[in-house]
């Protein structure tokens, strides 16, 4: 069938603008959650500030797209593929914004700690869960990007690397409890949960983009 | 009444319903739960198939190889470019097209499993149980009360009359603006009432099926409303097939949506099916890029 794609230019346009702000807002996101990466496994806490001021644009734009989005499904009252498409937006938005406030909140927990303890960075656990983590991000991105529906299909095994990963550091936490102090425990269970977190939060995205294109989300979750 | 249409074909499937007469009992035999908008129920039963429908008009093929089934109680809905043959499609429905000269209809349409097309089969009585409203209201140029009684009137209606235009006109959601003054000529009414009126004409014959060829597009969007609503209404009652340009109205008041395409070859522009499913399915999910690119309107 040829391609007469010739009515809705304008319309074609905002849908593309969409697309490309959420993989820019997406972006920034995945940057900060490297970031964030880097502020436990090298202990840099003076660059806790800086994480956590990278979110305030994050936060901005996705308000902004929020409402343009918003504004597209009330005055196109779109069908089809590119409702799917504006309504798996509004979802991936949700998602990069959770991601981004779960990337300020891994560094606070730094902060408060004063630094994670040495002997469990050097089990590298922690710098495993932040990269497995960062990857499933980059990869959600990565889906909206070139709207690839098999980043969805193949999201939730992906992401067993990272369960795996925060099911040994737990572990190891519970392990080294008296020699790290509860505190430590707490802080890097938590950090570890909203590295789990952010790693769902991709998959979640990959797979709206599977429902964006193919109608069907993939099978395990909704 | 005078309304028996027998067909006079001497081996007919005797499993199957002979007359019109014979298929209206298994209308209450039928009764099923009631649904609404967008996720039909699959225990309607079917009340009307079209099976293989060409349509002719003299050598011109307008229409191709149509089959879909139409089930009760439920708004179907025919969507698709000019000339693709809603209107041809829907008017073969009651034999409307009979009344055109050239045209022609090959293929079955069965109604309660009877063929309509069968030789002894009365078109008029056809009419009478699949009723039709047109783009255009197009009351009589007589009163309101007259409009409404003029069908029963000829079928020899012998029941209370005035029961029957106050019901009907009820039933068309008319009723309380036009009931101080029946014997006003229709031509007084607004658009919209007057459209409502043809409803009200076209019920008081109870037909089960009514065939509504584009009834909204010349009323502003406050009428057209009501007669949506209208539609929402009658359903539980009525059987009802709609032609409509406008998309969203076929997503608000259908429960089965069958997009028409047109093909051109050799100089000559047929009209086909592409796609026929559920409502929801269609304007979240289609199946077809023909039928997603029309309702994304992708189309030039
Ligand atoms: N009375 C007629 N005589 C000859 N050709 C006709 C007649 N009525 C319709 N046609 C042709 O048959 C084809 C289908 O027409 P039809 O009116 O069914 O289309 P439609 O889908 O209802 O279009 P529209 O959306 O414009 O109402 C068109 O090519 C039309 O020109
Ligand atoms: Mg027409």
């Amino acid at each position: 069938m040829e391609s007469a794609f010739d009515t809705r230019h304008h319309y074609d346009d905002e849908l593309d603008d969409i697309r490309a702000a959420l993989v820019e807002l997406g972006s920034m996101v995945a940057a900060n959650i490297r970031r964030a990466g880097v502020v436990v496994t090298e202990g840099r806490l003076n660059e806790v500030d800086a994480v956590i001021g990278a979110d305030r644009p994050i936060n901005a734009r996705y308000h902004d797209l929020e409402e343009k989005v918003f504004t597209i499904l009330a005055l196109q009252q779109p069908v089809a593929s590119d409702l799917r498409f504006l309504v798996a937006a509004t979802r991936i938005l949700y998602e990069m914004e959770r991601s981004g406030d779960l990337a300020v909140n891994i560094v606070k927990q730094v902060r408060r700690l004063d630094g994670v303890p040495t002997d469990l960075r050097l089990d590298g656990l922690v710098l495993r869960l932040s990269d497995a983590s960062a990857r499933m991000f980059d990869h959600a991105v990565e889906a909206v990007a070139t709207m690839n529906a098999a980043i969805g299909i193949g999201a939730e095994q992906e992401d067993e690397e990272t369960d795996t990963v925060t099911g040994d550091l737990f572990t190891a936490v519970t392990e080294r409890q008296d020699a790290i102090g509860l505190e430590a425990c707490v802080a890097l269970f938590y950090i570890g949960r909203f590295f789990e977190r952010i790693a769902d939060h991709g998959v979640n995205i990959a797979q709206h983009i599977t429902f964006a294109v193919t109608g069907e989300f993939p099978d395990g979750d909704g | 009444m005078a309304d028996r249409i027998g067909t006079t074909v001497d081996s007919v499937d005797h499993t199957r319903p002979e007359t019109l007469e014979d298929a209206s009992p298994s209308l209450a035999a039928t009764r099923s739960p009631r649904v609404t908008g967008g996720t039909p129920s699959d225990e309607h039963a079917v009340i009307l198939e079209l099976s293989d429908v060409n349509a002719y008009y003299g050598d011109f093929h307008a229409v191709d190889s149509v089959s879909l089934p139409i089930r009760e109680k439920e708004v179907t809905a025919f969507i698709g470019p000019s000339g693709c043959g809603k209107s041809t499609v829907i008017r073969s429905i009651n034999r409307m097209n009979d009344l055109i000269p050239t045209a022609r209809i090959e293929g079955a349409i069965t109604y309660h499993g009877v063929d309509l097309y069968a030789p002894g089969v009365d078109p008029v009585e056809v009419r009478r149980r699949i009723g039709m409203v047109f783009q255009k209201p197009n009351p009589f140029p007589k009163s309101i009360y007259d409009n409404v009684a003029f069908g029963p009137k000829i079928s020899k209606y012998s029941g209370d009359m005035d029961e029957l235009v106050e019901r009907s006109l009820t039933r068309a959601a008319l009723w309380d603006e036009v009931k101080d003054k029946l014997s006003d000529s229709a031509y007084a009414l607004s658009g919209g009432q007057q459209q409502r009126l043809c409803i009200a004409r076209a019920i008081a014959t109870s037909p089960d099926v009514l065939l509504m060829d584009e009834p909204a597009s010349a009323l502003d969007p406050i009428a057209t409303l009501r007669i949506e609503e209208l539609m929402y209404e009658l359903k539980q009652e009525y059987t009802i097939v709609i032609v409509t340009h406008n998309m969203q109205q076929a997503a608000r008041v259908s429960d089965r949506t069958a997009f028409f395409s047109v093909d051109v070859k050799e100089g000559q522009r047929t009209g086909r099916l592409v796609e026929f499913a559920d409502t929801a399915t269609i304007f979240t999910n289609p199946q077809h890029d023909e039928t997603e690119d029309y309702i994304t309107g992708r189309f030039g």
